[in-house]
């Protein structure tokens, strides 16, 4: 079962197959779109499984499509890191099962199929674009990921959304734009698109100038796509602005995919072997450094509860980034690792928030005050998610950040150790603030007591999720050893 | 002072771009590392093995048959989200009281006598890109614009009856869903995924679905491009 080599483009085609089937399935009925998506991503979850288990086992492995041979046709490759396409589809499944209830209120009828099918689409994009070993193909992945994310913004029709959606979508089309003229430059000098082939081309090219440009353009903009520090400035009121399961997969998810591009790049340009990296290196790390502090600075001084926790992924990934140009051992498996960490954790947190602006209506902190009492369960479970991403021992968010301050140590830059630890102190200080409220304050809108929890299909999501940061912070070892034997592959050549 | 600001930016972008393009491999040159490699291949043996004379759809559709797939995929992303974001809260009273265009009665005649032309040189594109450039995209485009002229000349009401109600859904994916078809029947017959049959004797039907896939992006791509036309016009 786990060794047919079919799952790899099963896990491609039946989200894409379901996205373009969304609107004929939901034709007569309007409750057929969910249960479809939520359908298509249990099987493809099921494709991803078998994915994962079969990468444990026998370690990286290739299909080609077509049975063209590599580089005259497209390869996809599953390496470890590709099994991020797990995360993807948990934290795809259960934003569409908190949809269910959430959309059918605040997003207008006739467009409810059509977001459905742009969530599978986000999702195909996404599981496309950590499994291909194309860079071509990657870029087109992106293009479906990144159109369907900013239309993802804009749905709900709002006025403020459509402003937040163009921002969104003018930041991605310049950075995407970037992309493709740097593959054209590494297709100019190497005549190739396969990124094994390019690795190993790469290492004999005299011309080094139009490499580096190439280099430079992708990480640039991937920086975007990623939102660090200053390139950040479409994200805040995209992701705060979206309906709530979308900012779930956006701040857990496709923000991510810029940092999972970089990662791919060094994977190419380390596997040349005959390239300086230093420059880019110490780059990653102050900008992942200015993101992590500047992040949380802003954050302090947010009242809308979505908008912090906007801030807030800007400095988580800063970790991440700062993480990978540390380019140590440590550093790279701490990043990787947070990246599903934080996937996690966002995710519970802004379920949670729709969760409390579903019951209550109300999206700022002195407006949410005392809704601990209302509604108990997703306050506890938000304040889970708040204590893993400060990083404190038991939870999820602790092990990575500790790998990443490793990291530092063991790259010889202890500086950057404490920028890290002293970035925590920061998120303590805002995640206290919402707790806080929550919990310790008497409430603005007294009435707001009276309101009981959410519907199962939106407290289930961020109960369970609530309760993965926990496992994952007991069991944290699990994804760490997991990533090792990548990292010692990329870094080795 | 925010031009001459701007434009110093741009000069200043340009340099390290210029610098980089110049030390590219000079085009023509015989160790053009673009001309040795990969198309070098596909020059070689893409007439023989990829079923189709003209390289181009030899390597859109069958060696990089996947990317086309995400590229139809893209469309359709695109389609939905113009949909996702411009439907009305009620789609039964967004189409009346449209003032009406008054169309000169000699362009409302030449279009629709050409129409039928039109028609017929965007099927001869579709198909004909077997073996001469052209295809489904361009052939998909050129209906597609038939549907946005036709509308301007009869009206919205008129024009929307080319697309009726039922297929609609079906024909927007035409593209995706031919490509799945396609690439889960080679996925039988060879195992892999888009594998078209190699043998001498089967050309015919690695010939027979290239076609199909031409046909289904033409057809897709025609309908979006209508469809994405009358959603913003119903907007407007």
């Amino acid at each position: 079962m786990v060794s047919w080599p079919h799952w790899i483009i099963v896990a491609i085609i039946m989200p894409m197959a379901g996205a373009v089937l969304t609107p004929i399935v939901s034709r007569k009925n309007d409750k057929a779109a969910p249960v479809w998506a939520l359908f298509i991503m249990s099987l493809t979850s099921l494709a991803a499984l078998f994915l994962i288990v079969r990468v444990a086992q026998e370690g990286p492995f290739s299909y080609l499509v077509g049975g063209w041979a590599r580089p005259y046709g497209i390869e996809l490759h599953f390496d470890e890191f590709s099994a991020s396409i797990g995360i993807i589809c948990l934290i795809g499944w259960l934003a569409l099962l908190f949809s269910y209830h959430y959309v059918a209120e605040s997003i207008p009828k006739p467009r409810i199929p059509y977001y459905y099918t742009l969530v599978l689409l986000n999702l195909t994009g996404m599981i496309g674009f950590v499994m291909t070993g194309d860079l071509f193909n990657l870029y087109v992945f992106m293009e479906i990921l990144s159109l369907s994310a900013y239309a993802l913004v804009a749905v709900s029709g709002e006025r403020v959304a459509e402003m937040a959606a163009f921002k969104y979508l003018v930041m991605g089309a310049v950075s995407s734009l970037i992309i493709l003229f740097s593959i054209g430059l590494l297709y100019a000098v190497t005549g190739s698109l396969n990124m094994a082939d390019i690795s190993t081309r790469l290492a004999g090219i005299e011309s080094r100038l139009p490499v580096m440009l190439a280099l430079a353009g992708m990480a640039m903009a991937l920086m975007v796509k990623a939102a660090i520090f200053p390139l950040h400035i479409w994200l805040p009121d995209a992701h705060a602005i979206a309906p709530s399961p979308v900012s779930a997969i956006l701040s857990g998810l496709v923000v991510k995919t810029g940092v999972f591009g970089l990662l791919r790049v060094y994977q190419i340009f380390y596997g040349a072997g005959t390239y300086e990296l230093a420059g880019l290196n110490t780059t990653l790390i102050w900008l992942g450094a200015i993101s992590i502090i500047m992040g949380a600075f802003f954050a302090i001084f947010q009242e809308d509860i979505k908008m912090m926790l906007a801030y807030s992924t800007i400095s988580n990934v800063g970790y991440i980034v700062m993480g990978l140009g540390l380019a140590s051992q440590y550093g790279i498996i701490g990043a990787t690792v947070h990246i599903f960490n934080h996937a996690l954790i966002k995710a519970t947190l802004f379920l949670g928030a729709g969760a409390l602006m579903y019951k209550t209506g109300y999206r700022t902190l002195t407006d949410l005050r005392g809704v601990g009492k209302a509604m108990p369960l997703t306050s506890m479970a938000m304040s889970i998610g708040a204590i893993s991403i400060v990083g404190i021992p038991p939870t999820a968010g602790f092990l990575c950040k500790w790998y990443i301050a490793l990291g530092a140590f063991q790259a010889g830059q202890p500086a950057f150790g404490f920028a890290l630890v002293f970035g925590a102190l920061f998120i303590f200080i805002y995640y206290i603030r919402m707790v806080n409220s929550f919990y310790f304050q008497p409430p603005t809108h007294p009435e707001i007591l009276e309101v009981g929890e959410a519907p199962v299909s939106m407290l289930f999501p961020v109960l369970l999720l609530a309760a993965l940061c926990l496992v994952m912070g007991i069991l944290g070892r699990i994804p760490l050893s997991f990533i090792e034997p990548a990292v010692t592959r990329m870094l080795g050549g | 002072m925010k031009k001459a600001l701007v434009a110093a930016l741009l000069i200043l972008a340009a340099i390290p771009l210029l610098l980089a393009v110049s030390e590219l491999p000079p085009h023509g040159s015989a160790s053009n590392a673009t001309y040795t490699h990969v198309s070098a291949y596909y020059l070689e043996h893409g007439a023989e093995e990829a079923g189709a004379e003209n390289i181009i759809t030899d390597v859109i559709l069958n060696y990089r048959g996947f990317d086309t797939n995400g590229e139809v995929t893209v469309i359709f992303t695109a389609l939905a989200a113009v949909l996702a974001v411009l439907l009305l809260g009620d789609a039964s009273t967004a189409t009346e009281d449209k003032p009406s265009h008054s169309v000169s009665v000699v362009v409302s005649f030449i279009v629709r006598l050409l129409a039928p032309f039109i028609a017929m040189f965007a099927v001869y594109v579709i198909i004909n890109g077997h073996i001469s450039p052209g295809g489904g995209f361009q052939g998909g485009t050129i209906l597609g614009a038939l549907a946005i002229v036709l509308t301007l000349v009869l009206g919205e009401d008129e024009a929307r009856r080319l697309l009726p109600e039922r297929p609609k859904p079906w024909l927007q994916a035409a593209a995706p869903l031919t490509f799945i078809g396609i690439g889960l029947a080679g996925l039988t017959d060879t195992g892999f995924y888009l594998g078209f049959p190699t043998a001498e004797a089967l050309s015919w039907i690695r010939t027979m679905w290239l076609l199909a896939i031409e046909i289904g992006i033409g057809v897709g791509g025609a309908a979006i491009i209508a469809s994405i036309f009358w959603t913003m016009e119903a907007e407007r």
